[in-house]
């Protein structure tokens, strides 16, 4: 006798049914790099296929102020984007922009209701403090802002110019908050954190930023003329026209002197230099507001700066030495070393002083400051010295981005609600394993090559005339084209249940990029880090062995035909006809996404994505419930993924086998592609195609009268 | 491997024509490899039943599915001893070994071929398949450069080629290759022609009377020596 | 050796002249006995094919008899493609009983070619088994060690192809046929003579006898067809456009032509032994070719 092996098939099935409701899917290094965390791959994804509503919304999830990073995020996401080592990566701020314009962000409404006792006061209205607030609110607190300027912004108010943040977006985010209920204080400078205290303020956030420009510390400095960047910038955003004369230079090389230079041009001044220590490379100003700069015709000079400032005949004498790269200093960044004897001068009308900012903390806080005027804050409980005094922004980390401080201020919302209710400030757990490893040369080379679409600009000319907004926004097209490069790292294949794979090799042969390979001992491996998420090996696959990280790929289809089939039963337009149609083609975002509609009678879209995915049994499904016709259509060439127009033809061709032994016409399964570029009309196709069908749905109504 | 091909949906409907509740049953090793009755397999003829049965009309069968990674081991067996109480009968994707093994185990239930066992063979690329040997129990490949004449000489001779070969392929057919002309170039590169030019006497059918058995373990006499 | 008159020619330095005939589709022998009679006379002996091309037809053993019957020379024709060593070494006590005694060993068309596509092809042995398995009957027992209860006694012979395309495996195996045995053989049909005598520089130093064989064609198409569908036969594109060239219904007299025209060069300058004509269905102009040839009084 055999001994018999548990028979414990049922609980096997039982756990493989929760696995694969699991999501699997890795975080990808755009989302790992964004301070946010915000899930950048899905957003784009729904960019892609056209829904931008939904895109719109995924944001709105991560960050409550989308329209500003919209605008000025530095988007390290870009930077950690792998599409780089193809060829330039996803232009994810400029896709985020177009989904807050053409989603209509602006129309969204906040709302919110107090349902807590405690009162929290928010000292400051930078980014920080207004994220903080947005987020307070939505738990139920009472909270009140205090600002020291006369409008709400901080650094986004006074410090970014608005050829670059356009007043009226940063007034719809600001609404927001009054919307929700935030008690605001404008025209108040806070100097003493017990009085908040005193006032019935349960905790405080303090979240001032840093505005005090640093000094050069070079005789002269007194000069009238030599003016601090920063608050240059305050004075222009706040109204002000200070005249500056026709020759200006500006000290410094961060965002905030290129931002003095070009906004002094757009004052006017015909003649504006940057005066810059180190070299480009070093220049911690973001690319392309230095490209944009140079194009405005702003003048920088690298490897000078200012060592004497004398005033001369109402102009200023600046003595510069010109400065060699010396040996790296404790960070890494190559220290500036003067040339003895290199001294020359220059006459400006304004020297704008750039070079960094701090923070100016009043001593009535009594919070201890750590370097550079900083605030000292625990990193993970944003806690000062001073219990219920929370601390963040700028004000603790040095002049840093917004999207830092928009994360820091949703930490310290949650920091103060773990304080408040008396909560262990657990660390942040995130489950989900990152997505690590660069792209083999080999998935490079067969990745289809298309060129990153930059955000239309202004001419140069144009835009050196006013603070109009530098940069357009993307069209429809752009906009869909360009998120349909993302390469939708870490949501693509794996081998779920291995004790079901037979290392068939089929996954290995079959896949356009060459991604599953044998290891050591004989096991097939896909890494993650290399799929490219097409589909083609999860369909083909002989033991249903592999599966996509993410539950919705796997489900989508199958739970979309059976929406399209249970409308089309209730509607009973005759001839059915179902058609699977990709989402990013000509069905979800071009020329026919008319048909979403049921424009045509009996015509029933089910939206796929990438028609690589459909497999032969959904075709079979579709005519087992009554289908006349079906049809699928992919985006041929267009399309993003490789090959996926040969599977498409494979399994039409084993569907239709069945078919024909079924005696149903072969015929009445199509596979169409999007012909824009071999000249054919998809949509006479199409309706050929409904024409035919009806006709063989006539005739078999035909036979049958006949043979009753 | 055992590479098998699915019978043709028409054959299938007939063959479970008469019985109304059919398991479609899988297996995860030959026929997973070479496509023709994995768990894809089964769920997609399952599918096309559905469909041949919603098409005609008459719904007179209901399907269950299930897969084994083998049907030749009777430990596999074991777990379909709960599956098998509300089944009129088993169609087996499995290929003949895996057929008859589970119409053994389930003796009072038809079991049904749903492939056709083809050959022992290996793919060519994706999606083709080659036959490479016969099992006739006698091999002689050390002979012949590595090149069956059994299984790739239509006629299985061993002192070839004979007269109907041209351009290097089969009389029987132009897209075979003539294995006596491949196995004299290999026998020529690797300077063993020699080989070739020996008489080889008739094959010993006895190799292979049917059924045959191979025993692998030694016999031993409980109490007594090794035989 | 047995003492066939055959056997005795294959000696002699007599041109050698056989032919064969090709038996009926069913029980109606009225016409191979037309053509035995009409030939048995004008040639050295006649080959009875055994299910040519695989397609079924009254057997080699039985139209054999009928020669014999009628007084002629045969030749038995055994492939190896539908009977195992029992069965073929029963069939031979039987011919040699009946006085057939000169035996063609072939290893057969395959299955497929024919009309039987799903017969289970046999392939026991192949050629070159068969020759040898033949002299071990010689010797007094059969293919299972057994000792025979009278003994047989054959002239073998097999064939060759000397107009093949990649000659080398072909030698070989006439080597292999030769040291098994073979006393004669019968070439695939002959359209370039070139060939013919590159075989035979190197096939003289053998003792054994070749006849050329030679394919009376009847038309383009016909050449064609057998081209592309008969085994072991390569037309040339020259022969192809000669019969191409004369108009309908004169093409069985330029095959005729072509055939004779062969036959006699190889008589004049000595390239073989002899031929061995095949007329497909024409056999009743073989005594024509025979005449344009110049054979006609080389016989019996």
């Amino acid at each position: 006798m055999y001994s018999s092996v548990t028979d414990d098939t049922q609980n096997r099935r039982d756990r493989q049914t929760k696995r694969l409701s699991v999501d699997r899917s890795l975080m990808p290094p755009c989302q790992a790099a964004c301070p946010l965390h915000m899930d950048i791959r899905e957003y784009v994804d729904l960019t892609a296929q056209g829904r931008i509503m939904e895109a719109l919304q995924v944001i709105r999830n991560g960050n409550p102020f989308p329209s500003i990073c919209a605008y000025v995020c530095t988007h390290p996401c870009e930077d950690a984007c792998r599409r780089c080592q193809v060829d330039k990566p996803i232009a994810v701020r400029a896709l985020k922009r177009f989904a807050v314009e053409f989603g209509g962000d602006r129309m969204i409404q906040s709302e919110a209701e107090t349902t807590r006792g405690e009162k929290v006061a928010i000292v400051g209205s930078g980014p920080a403090g207004l994220a903080c607030a947005y987020y307070l609110r939505k738990l139920g607190y009472p909270v009140t802002i205090f600002e020291a300027h006369s409008e709400l912004g901080g650094m986004l108010r006074v410090g970014i110019p608005q050829y670059r943040l356009p007043r009226e977006v940063l007034d719809t985010e600001v609404q927001r908050l009054t919307q929700m209920g935030v008690e605001i204080r404008t025209n108040t400078r806070v100097v003493s954190l017990d009085l908040l205290f005193d006032m019935g303020y349960k905790a405080v956030f303090v979240t001032i930023g840093a505005h005090q420009g640093l000094r050069m510390e070079i005789e002269g400095e007194e000069s009238p003329g030599v003016i601090d960047g920063a608050t240059f910038l305050r004075e222009v955003n706040l109204g002000l026209k200070p005249s500056l004369g026709r020759k200006v230079a500006v000290v410094g090389g961060g965002n905030v002197a290129v931002d003095a230079a070009r906004t002094a041009l757009r004052l006017g001044v015909p003649n504006v230099k940057i005066l810059y220590r180190r070299s480009r490379a070093e220049m911690p100003a973001s690319d392309i507001e230095v490209e944009q700069a140079l194009e405005e015709g702003i003048d920088v000079r690298f490897l000078v700066a200012p060592t004497r400032i004398k005033r001369k005949n109402g102009r200023l004498s600046v003595t510069c030495v010109r400065m060699e790269l010396g040996e790296p200093d404790a960070r890494g960044r190559r220290q500036p070393v003067p040339i003895k004897g290199s001294e020359f001068n220059k006459e400006f009308d304004t020297l704008i002083v750039a070079i960094g900012q701090a923070p100016q903390t009043p001593g009535g806080f009594g919070v201890r400051m750590g370097r550079g005027s900083t605030i000292q804050a625990d990193p993970i409980t944003l806690t000062t010295n001073r219990a219920g005094v929370f601390a963040g922004g700028d004000a603790v980390s040095g002049p840093a981005t917004v999207v830092e401080a928009l994360a820091a201020g949703r930490l310290a919302a949650s920091r103060i609600d773990d304080y408040l209710q008396r909560r262990y400030p657990l660390g942040d757990k995130e489950t989900r394993q990152r997505l690590s490893g660069d792209l083999l040369l080999e998935t490079i080379e067969m990745i289809r090559k298309v060129g990153r679409l930059e955000l239309p600009t202004l001419s140069p000319e144009a835009r050196s005339k006013d603070f109009k907004p530098v940069e357009l926004g993307y069209s429809w097209e752009a906009a869909i084209n360009e998120a349909r490069r993302c390469l939708r790292c870490g949501m693509g294949a794996e081998i779920l249940f291995q004790d079901k794979c037979a290392t068939c090799l089929t996954c290995l042969r079959v896949c356009p990029y060459h991604v599953p390979h044998l290891d050591a001992s004989g096991t097939i491996q896909i890494p993650d880090d290399q799929c490219q998420a097409c589909g083609v090996c999860v369909a083909e696959c002989p033991a249903k062995a592999i599966v996509l990280r993410k539950p919705y790929d796997r489900r989508q289809i199958t739970e979309e035909l059976d929406h399209a089939l249970k409308s089309a039963a209730q509607s009973n337009l005759k001839p059915l006809i179902i058609g699977f149609c990709c989402q990013y083609g000509l069905f979800g975002t071009g020329a026919l996404a008319g048909l979403w509609r049921g424009a045509k009678a009996g015509i029933w879209i089910v939206p796929v994505l990438c028609t690589a995915k459909v497999e032969a049994d959904h075709m079979l499904r579709a005519f087992e419930m009554g289908a006349e016709g079906v049809f699928i259509a992919g985006c041929g060439e267009q399309c993003a993924r490789e090959n996926t127009d040969f599977w498409v033809r494979q399994r039409v061709e084993k569907a239709r086998r069945i078919l024909a032994q079924i005696g149903l016409e072969p015929e009445r399964l199509q596979a169409f592609v999007s012909t824009t570029t071999n000249g054919g009309d998809p949509a006479e196709e199409l309706d050929r195609f409904a024409e035919r069908m009806g006709n063989l749905y006539l005739a078999s109504i035909i036979m049958q009268e006949v043979r009753s | 491997m055992i590479v098998a091909e699915q019978k043709s949906l028409e054959e299938i409907r007939r063959m479970i024509d008469s019985y109304g509740r059919v398991l479609i049953l899988g297996c995860g090793t030959c026929v997973t490899v070479c496509d023709a009755g994995g768990e894809r397999e089964v769920s997609f003829l399952h599918n096309a039943l559905r469909v041949a049965q919603a098409r005609s009309g008459n719904g007179a069968h209901t399907f269950s599915e299930y897969t084994l990674k083998r049907q030749c081991d009777p430990e596999f067996l074991d777990m379909l001893t709960g599956r098998v109480e509300d089944v009129d009968a088993i169609l087996s994707l499995g290929c003949g070994i895996g057929v008859q093994a589970v119409a053994e185990r389930f003796s009072d239930l038809p079991v049904l071929p749903g492939v056709n066992t083809s050959f022992m063979g290996m793919p060519k690329e994706w999606g083709i398949w080659d036959e490479r040997c016969a099992a006739c129990g006698d091999c002689r490949l050390g002979d012949t450069a590595g090149i069956c004449p059994i299984t790739r000489c239509t006629k299985g001779i061993l002192n070839g080629p004979c007269a109907g070969t041209k351009n290097g392929k089969c009389e029987a057919s132009k897209d075979m290759d003539c294995a006596w002309v491949l196995i004299y170039k290999r026998l020529e590169g690797l300077q063993q022609l020699e080989n070739m030019r020996r008489y080889y006497p008739p094959r010993n059918f006895r190799a292979i009377p049917r059924p045959k058995r191979i025993v692998s373990k030694a016999i031993i006499d409980v109490g007594g020596e090794n035989e | 050796m047995s003492n066939s008159s055959f056997e005795e020619k294959l000696s002699s330095d007599k041109f050698l002249v056989t032919t064969e005939i090709g038996p009926p589709k069913g029980t109606d022998t009225s016409e191979m006995i037309h053509h035995i009679d009409l030939l048995k006379d004008k040639v050295d002996a006649i080959n009875v094919t055994d299910g040519q091309s695989s397609v079924m037809r009254f057997a080699s053993l039985g139209g054999c008899l009928l020669v014999k019957e009628s007084g002629g020379e045969p030749i038995l024709q055994v492939t190896c493609r539908d009977r195992n060593r029992l069965a073929i070494q029963a069939d031979l006590l039987v011919a040699y009983s009946r006085g057939i005694t000169n035996v063609l060993c072939l290893t057969g068309d395959s299955i497929d070619v024919g009309d039987h596509k799903e017969a289970k092809p046999v392939f026991d042995l192949d050629s070159v088994q068969l020759l040898r398995m033949i002299r071990t009957m010689e010797s007094g027992t059969d293919m299972g060690g057994n000792e025979l209860k009278g003994a047989p006694k054959f002239c073998i012979g097999a064939s060759v192809h000397p107009e093949a395309d990649f000659i080398e495996p072909q030698l070989l195996k006439f080597d292999k046929k030769v040291a098994a045995g073979a006393q004669f053989f019968q070439t695939q049909g002959i359209f370039d003579l070139g060939s013919l005598r590159r075989f035979m520089q190197y096939a003289s130093q053998f003792d054994v006898r070749t006849l050329a064989g030679i394919i009376v064609l009847a038309s383009a198409r016909m050449a064609r067809y057998m081209n592309d569908n008969v085994p072991g036969i390569i037309v040339s594109q020259p022969v192809i456009d000669e019969l191409a060239s004369v108009e309908k219904g004169k093409g069985l007299q330029k095959g005729i032509e072509i055939a004779a025209g062969l036959i006699r060069t190889i008589k004049e300058e000595k390239l073989c032994h002899g031929v061995h004509i095949m007329a497909v269905g024409n056999e009743g102009v073989v005594p024509d070719i025979l005449e344009a040839a110049g054979l006609v009084d080389v016989h019996v």
